[in-house]
């Protein structure tokens, strides 16, 4: 007999969360960590968190002096980066920080992929890993408009703009649903100060809220499953998870820490930018050239510059489809094919981030 | 109304009043970086129209430090001109009108002319060699990412030094720390299992 499917779905989430087996000395004195040629994936992860954790405490020092008003706001970030002590440092770690989050956080991704990391019993541990990716994407583009300068300003335009778009391609019933999205994400009708206290509140609170859940779920499934075997063949050896692993985590995070800091005291986030942060959003004033996304958008920015629109709504909806359903997806794949396919990923993903632009001066002429 | 009439009113006291946007363009081939007038102007869409730092929104008394700038022939002359920011005001006062009238032709030769002592930002890239790069002179966190990573390491070698100290230490006491722990937890592990 069938069993119903509401009784189905108790049994996947006791069967994935055992949390009966939640045991704190068992994790310290007894649980172990493969060591193999892959075992660099679960250091990354970590890193994502300590990533994380830098942007939550710079965050939360900006706070005291960033302003969420049109006329204030980019005054604001002008005065914590020229005026406040050590504020350029909090600002440039926030943001050098954000950028290391976000490359951790796709190069943990890739790594358990390649690792079949997502097999049973971690489907969920996998599907809190997508959901993580998402919200970090969320977190850059909310966080992008935030200093509201021209360019920022402008690029959310193009970026909500492409959401009106997508309502094309929808049956004639359901054509408005876009333009409704995109008017409930900017708050009104046109960019303004209801987008700018929007992506405001989902940068500062809604999205650190998600985060926390999410990563409470990720972590904890680690916890109970341990980590994932990662190879077909034995692992080298086992390490200690407490203390030696936690050891290294942190010997890794001392050396991030590092490496971060020096970059925020000595490269200025800002010089990266083909435009300085200096003129406030004037709408009035002309959009600047050579406007494009932050580089973890170029995946998407570029081939939508130079392909139709629908093919890049069909692509992306299947791949984010597809990595939800991963571990059904690939659930007979061997562990090559999908050191294979995570390997073609950010293959694709380095090329469109590095020679993105190159690529679109050479097609587009 | 009032805004329009005070355009009109400007264009007629102080004549037709052009940007020169041979040096914009110039650097911005020569650097290959997307460049506006707010390289030297107060406004990033140049010196006409009525918004901040253009024409047609200066008070009088701007009126005539304006066309003070633009009387500024000889070099030497300190200028305040409103619709300058502080790098086109020093390029004026540096090399006068004259001779950057005559650079029009050959917006190349503005960084020799200019010299390259004037750092007017601080932050160890000279206003000169800005103008060539297409970076800000007037913004310090705005420049090429190697020359301000070397200029800023430099400044800031004692901070360097103290954290990466910071560091080690931090991670020597706390690698004690967990493997005093960990000891410890074994050993009353062992304990518990074997009392």
């Amino acid at each position: 007999m069938k069993q119903p499917l509401v009784s189905t779905l108790f049994d996947f989430i006791a069967s994935r969360i055992p949390l009966h087996k939640l045991d704190v000395r068992h994790m310290i004195t007894e649980k172990e960590v493969p060591v193999h040629r892959m075992s660099w994936g679960y250091y990354v992860g970590g890193l994502a968190l300590f990533f994380f954790i830098i942007q939550v405490f710079t965050g939360m020092m900006l706070l005291f002096y960033y302003e969420p008003t049109v006329s204030e706001a980019h005054e604001s970030v002008e005065y914590i980066t020229h005026f406040v002590t050590m504020g350029a440092l909090i600002r440039n770690l926030h943001a050098w920080s954000a950028s290391f989050m976000i490359f951790c956080v796709i190069a943990h991704m890739l790594s358990a992929l390649a690792m079949k990391a997502f097999a049973k019993p971690r489907e969920i541990t996998w599907i809190a890993g997508v959901l993580l990716l998402l919200i970090t994407f969320g977190f850059g583009f909310t966080g992008y408009l935030l200093p509201w300068n021209q360019i920022a300003v402008n690029a959310t335009k193009v970026g909500l703009a492409s959401i009106d778009q997508m309502g094309q391609y929808l049956p004639a019933a359901l054509s408005h649903l876009a333009e409704d999205v995109r008017v409930t994400i900017q708050g009104a009708p046109a960019i303004g100060q209801a987008t700018l206290s929007r992506f405001f509140a989902l940068h500062v609170v809604i999205l650190p809220l998600m985060v926390f859940g999410v990563i409470g779920l990720h972590v904890l499934s680690v916890q109970l499953h341990g980590m994932s075997p990662g190879i077909e063949d034995k692992p080298r050896r086992k390490d200690k998870f407490f203390p030696i692993f936690i050891l290294k985590d942190f010997k890794e995070w001392g050396i991030a820490f590092l490496v971060l800091f020096i970059l925020s005291l000595c490269l200025p986030f800002d010089s990266l930018f083909p435009y300085p942060l200096l003129e406030p959003y004037n709408a009035l004033g002309s959009t600047p050239d050579g406007i494009k996304p932050e580089w973890y958008f170029y995946f998407v920015y570029y081939p939508m510059e130079l392909l139709p629109f629908w093919i890049i709504i069909v692509v992306m909806t299947l791949a984010t489809l597809g990595l939800f359903a991963a571990p059904w997806i690939f659930k007979g794949t061997s562990h090559k094919t999908m050191r294979w396919i995570a390997s073609a990923i950010a293959a694709y993903m380095i090329i469109m981030t590095l020679f993105g632009e190159n690529i679109y001066h050479a097609i587009k002429g | 109304m009032t805004k329009t009439l005070q355009l009109l009113f400007t264009l007629v006291i102080v004549g037709n009043c052009y940007a020169y946007p041979e040096f914009q363009k110039f650097s911005q081939t020569h650097s290959g970086r997307p460049i506006n007038c707010a390289m030297c102007h107060a406004n990033g869409d140049g010196p006409e129209g009525a918004s901040r730092g253009q024409i047609g929104s200066l008070t009088p008394d701007e009126l005539n430090k304006l066309n003070a700038a633009r009387g500024a022939f000889a070099p030497g002359v300190p200028i305040q001109s409103p619709i300058l920011n502080a790098f086109g005001n020093n390029i004026i006062t540096v090399i006068g009108k004259t001779k950057f009238l005559e650079l029009r032709a050959h917006p190349e030769q503005l960084a020799e002319v200019y010299g390259y002592q004037s750092d007017l930002d601080g932050d160890g890239i000279t206003d000169a060699q800005e103008y060539l790069e297409g970076t800000h002179p007037l913004n310090n966190v705005h420049g090429d990412p190697m020359r301000l990573f070397l200029h800023n390491l430099k400044a800031f070698r004692l901070h360097v030094t103290l954290i990466v100290l910071a560091t080690i230490a931090g991670f020597y006491g706390f690698s004690h720390l967990l493997h005093g722990l960990s000891a410890s937890a074994s050993t009353k592990s062992s304990v518990e299992r074997y009392p």
